[in-house]
């Protein structure tokens, strides 16, 4: 199924593309290299910026995870291929493996597999999973989390934590889903002594949380020695131009950031109505009893909106956890799963000319 | 039976998992120290870190012959780009424009001999109902002049150089900062404000006696 949904989202991107071009497929990978691609690519041929940088910019490149880059760079080492291309083709593999990963996640329920992987593969942000950025990997590492908690295998949860922390920021939280689930099975089990007893008392389990976050330790270790500033993925937020503000206000202005003509909404406006539909998904994952699924995308949403509203579609559309609940309420009845897949399918044409267009909701 | 248990006896498993869990937490509690403990330039300091400034220093100057007049319209692009220290944005077509809260321009004197007069042409950027912008000028530290600049018009300012400022070498560092800057959007970041555009820019030796006064800082 995801072959044949990521044959049908090449289809329409190329098609979306090619749309007032003339088309040629080193200009699609261009075309479809947006926003943070460029830092990526950048990163994956060069590495990153000591301090100085070398081009006496602001903007250093630590901002940008490594273990993407470092992924991209491998493969296009392995297989000769320029870093664009290399950068597509691990796109396009950790997207393809994520949506394996999703079928037990799933239940096995193959119209909710369906759908998630039309979202993912041919879906309206598809570009995302598809081109140079960290959706694909972040989406594939937190699927391989949950799984292995639903499995409760605390350690490979853990490795796999370790890697997402080495993905985005954000991805450290998910520490927090593994602790949760921990907490859930001390209850079940019963045990007789408090949670801190117990927990001391299960060396695996120690070692399954302290191995969470080292992919961002390790890249902290890297930027204090090369930047001298562990913290320099945050404190270069401030060269983007990303301060500390009021969530609630950065929602408000986007809301009310109403378009000078028509009725479509602006692109304040998209950003806030996703982030406040991923915050109501979050709702629906504690009302489902999903409580460290939910407090891990709670958090990736409303950090984000601490500094404004910028890419909060993307990091709304890459949540695992709020993808695999929209598929299975999705795909509930069989009229909304098709009309919902024919949906999906003909928003990727129009999306895809967005993104190539620029459109600043899709940042 | 597990297969680790086949090899190594249970207590001696669980005594090397502890050990790798004190020491993932020895390692993880001292790289945060490390990284809350930054070994840092009081420039990365200020910009990065303790957000006291919007004009990151860059090791860039470029030699100057007083008298030249460098354009920092288009025209002069190439010239002015290696006396841009920080805080600025272009050029465009009416000149460059402050990006930030503050500005500076390198220049490293070829041939250094006081008194000197530096001259710039600016203009300063307006969003009704704000008229004004005030400019502070300060060379290699020292606070210089003051000016407002009042409607849309292009304006020539003109300050002294102090004797002082030469002493330690040939190089002057000219801050300009701007405490009436616009931001863009009421929730933009300060690195956004604009202020001025700077048209030209040129030193000359000034006639003795002709030293113009130190402008007062205006009332807020």
């Amino acid at each position: 199924m995801p072959l044949a949904f990521l044959v049908i989202g090449y289809g329409l991107r190329y098609g979306a593309y090619s749309f007032g071009h003339t088309p040629s497929f080193a200009d699609y990978l261009q075309s479809l290299c947006r926003w943070d691609c460029s830092w990526y690519v950048r990163i994956a041929t060069d590495g990153y910026d000591g301090y100085p940088t070398a081009n006496q910019t602001n903007v250093g490149r630590w901002a940008f995870f490594p273990l993407y880059p470092l992924m991209v760079r491998t493969v296009g080492t392995v297989f000769q291929l320029e870093i664009l291309s290399a950068a597509v083709l691990t796109s396009t593999v950790l997207a393809c493996a994520a949506c394996l990963v999703a079928w037990p996640l799933l239940g096995k329920d193959s119209r909710a597999y369906a759908l998630l992987c039309a979202y993912v593969l041919s879906g309206p942000l598809s570009f995302h999973f598809t081109s140079v950025l960290t959706e694909p990997l972040f989406l594939l590492l937190t699927s391989c989390v949950l799984l292995a908690l639903k499995r409760s295998n605390y350690l490979a949860a853990g490795a796999f934590s370790a890697l997402l922390s080495a993905t985005r920021l954000v991805g450290v939280f998910i520490v927090l889903a593994s602790l949760l689930k921990i907490y859930q099975d001390y209850r079940l089990q019963r045990p007789g002594k408090p949670f801190a007893y117990w927990i001391l008392g299960k060396p695996q389990i120690l070692v399954a949380i302290l191995i969470s976050p080292a992919g961002l330790f390790a890249y902290m270790l890297y930027l204090r020695v090369t930047v001298g500033d562990g913290l320099a993925f945050g404190h270069v937020q401030r060269a983007f131009g990303r301060v500390a503000g009021n969530p609630i206000l950065f929602l408000w202005e986007g809301l009310s950031a109403v378009p000078a003509e028509g009725w479509i909404p602006s692109p304040p406006q998209w950003s806030a109505l996703v982030a406040v539909g991923g915050l109501f998904m979050c709702v629906l994952l504690a009302w489902r009893r999903q409580y460290g699924a939910a407090l891990f995308c709670t958090l990736c949403i409303v950090l984000p909106l601490f500094t404004n509203l910028a890419s909060i579609v993307r990091y709304v559309g890459g949540l695992a956890p709020i993808l695999l609940l929209g598929a299975q309420i999705l795909s509930i009845r069989t009229d909304v799963f098709i009309v919902v897949l024919l949906l999906l399918l003909a928003s990727c044409y129009l999306l895809t000319q967005a993104w190539i267009g620029g459109h600043l909701a899709l940042v | 039976m597990r297969w680790s248990e086949q090899f190594v006896s249970p207590s001696l498993m669980g005594a090397a998992t502890y050990a790798l869990a004190i020491s993932l937490a020895v390692v993880e509690a001292g790289i945060l120290a490390a990284a809350l403990l930054p070994n840092v330039d009081s420039d990365y300091r200020a910009f990065y870190i303790d957000g006291t400034t919007t004009c990151l220093n860059r090791g860039v100057s470029a030699d100057y012959s007083i008298g030249e007049i460098v354009s920092f319209r288009r025209d002069g692009a190439k010239r002015a780009k290696d006396f841009k220290v920080c805080g600025w944005s272009g050029p465009a077509g009416d000149g460059t424009h402050s990006l930030g809260e503050s500005s500076r321009l390198r220049v490293r004197l070829t041939n250094a001999r006081s008194p000197i007069r530096a001259t710039l042409e600016i203009a300063p950027v307006l969003r009704p109902p704000q008229d004004r912008q005030r400019v502070f000028f300060s060379i290699n530290g020292i606070p210089t002049h003051a000016t407002t600049l009042i409607g849309p018009d292009i304006r020539s300012v003109s300050l002294d150089v102090p004797d002082s400022a030469l002493v330690k070498g040939p190089t002057l560092e000219l801050d300009l900062s701007y405490p009436d800057a616009i931001p863009p959007t009421r929730s933009a970041s300060a690195i956004y404000k604009r202020a001025i555009k700077l048209t030209s820019f040129r030193l000359n030796f000034a006639s003795l006696g002709q030293q113009i006064p130190t402008g007062s800082i205006p009332p807020n």
